[in-house]
């Protein structure tokens, strides 16, 4: 064997070994693993302080370090789609085994500040589940991390002073222990992805992506 | 214009929907029904309908109007996987008996007069025949692929609906079909019918009852009514199939037992 073939049949089995070490170490789920939407690029977990339910300051990045964080912005007033993702979210949570749903934060960031009061925000996951965390800020506020995440604006649909919908990103981003969403789960995710994906998101180790 | 009750992506409200379809359905069989008593009329030797037969007919179609028309129709589309069952239960359980003890005999032996019909009711007549396919009609309307896929489509509302109605129909002639020339049961065979019925229904019922998760997407993903989860809902689907589909067949099975030993009694006595 020549020198120039024998460096080349080295560098092929390290990359060989290389790869088999990185793929056989079941750190991070695999792409199709997943039910959720795999995002080609990583996206890095947002940065940005909102008013909690309680009135207190939230900051979302240190708030949620070292939790599998469940972001989605919606509003109470919502007719289908915000209700159906709490609702699946919360009935998965209740069956994972509590080590698994405890790892889990889901938080709720309004798009309708004018109607969704603190109070209102409460009450309204409180019928999904009390420990899902409630978010509030201006128009402006909500608008910039929406941006900063790559989603449309909120828009208002309707003329009426009460009665009216809101346009929303409709899926709900997964940031995961390394402090970025690999994944997200769309309108019409349903409970069965829910259970296949959380273990996996909890369990993975990112840090080997 | 909507003509049958499908899913809506749209949220639930109580606001009145026409479904032309419907309408034209249940005024058909009505005027269907009419002129066969008026224009065909019973032979000389046959009696007429009785008020009982017309009253029964009458109400079959009523049942089968309140299945299909606002608010049970879509709210079993497309809300409320319970709604479904309920309904399923209307289409195959309630409206069908009431529709063929409404139908006087001269009237069914007219309609089956032509050779080809008096072929596809004998064929339809056997025991086994009727077996299976109630009960397939049954579990493939149940599967979670034919409820998601048909749900969102008029069309396939409107088909599904109507094969729940002709498996009814066919499961019912066992048990309450008059004519002699088509090999009724005798009053044992009926109630043995009846019971062997009873299990198959299990299995769709255990599954909605005892699933982890929402079986079917159409009834998990649609804009929740907000006093019921689509787990709990599906769970009292469960039930509804299980408690009273049963007690509809166990009922009538017992109705059957009764007069079945009242026969007895009488022959014994004359």
């Amino acid at each position: 064997m020549t020198p120039i073939l024998r460096k080349a049949a080295l560098a092929a089995a390290l990359a060989t070994v290389a790869l088999s070490v990185a793929s056989c170490g079941g750190d991070s789920p695999r792409p199709g693993e997943l039910h959720g939407a795999v995002l080609p690029a990583p996206l890095p977990k947002a940065d940005f302080t909102l008013t909690n339910t309680a009135g207190e300051p939230f900051a979302f990045r240190e708030e949620t370090q070292g939790y599998v964080t469940l972001l989605f912005f919606g509003y109470t007033s919502c007719p289908d789609i915000c209700p159906v993702h709490m609702a699946n979210i919360a009935a998965v949570l209740r069956k994972l085994p509590p080590q698994t749903a405890s790892r889990v934060k889901v938080v709720m960031v309004t798009v309708d500040p004018e109607r969704d009061t603190p109070e209102r925000l409460r009450t309204w996951l409180n019928a999904f589940d009390p420990s899902f965390v409630g978010l509030t800020g201006s128009t402006e506020e909500v608008n910039g991390i929406l941006r900063s995440l790559m989603l449309p604006p909120a828009v208002k649909q309707g003329e009426g002073e009460t009665d009216y919908l809101m346009g929303h990103a409709a899926q709900v981003i997964a940031f995961t222990t390394d402090d970025r969403a690999h994944v997200v789960y769309p309108s019409g995710t349903r409970q069965v992805d829910w259970a296949h994906d959380l273990p996996l998101l909890v369990e993975a180790d990112w840090r080997s992506e | 214009m909507t003509w049958w009750c499908s899913a809506q992506d749209t949220a639930w409200e109580w606001v009145w929907q026409p479904y032309i379809g419907v309408w034209l359905l249940v005024a058909s069989m009505l005027l269907g029904y009419a002129a066969a008593l008026k224009r065909l009329g019973p032979a000389e030797a046959d009696p007429p309908a009785t008020r009982r037969e017309v009253t029964s007919y009458l109400l079959g179609v009523l049942v089968l109007w309140i299945a299909a028309d606002w608010p049970v129709g879509p709210l079993a589309a497309g809300y409320l996987v319970s709604v479904h069952t309920a309904q399923f239960l209307l289409f195959t359980m309630a409206v069908p008996p009431l529709l063929i003890h409404g139908m006087p005999q001269w009237l069914l032996r007219r309609m089956i007069r032509p050779s080809w019909a008096g072929r596809v009711a004998r064929f339809l007549s056997r025991p086994l025949i009727a077996f299976a396919v109630f009960n397939v009609v049954l579990l493939a309307t149940h599967l979670p692929v034919v409820v998601d896929g048909l749900a969102g489509s008029q069309l396939g509302s409107f088909f599904k609906d109507m094969l729940w109605l002709f498996a009814g129909l066919v499961f019912w002639w066992q048990v309450l079909g008059p004519l002699p020339e088509l090999q009724p049961l005798s009053y044992p065979g009926r109630i043995l019918f009846l019971l062997l019925n009873v299990f198959i229904p299990t299995v769709p019922a255990a599954f909605l009852t005892f699933a982890d998760y929402p079986i079917y997407a159409v009834y998990e993903l649609a804009p929740p009514l907000g006093w019921i989860s689509a787990r709990d809902d599906q769970q009292l689907a469960g039930i509804i199939m299980k408690i009273v589909g049963g007690f509809i067949i166990f009922g009538t099975a017992s109705v059957l037992f009764f007069r079945w030993y009242v026969r007895e009694e009488r022959e014994e006595a004359a």
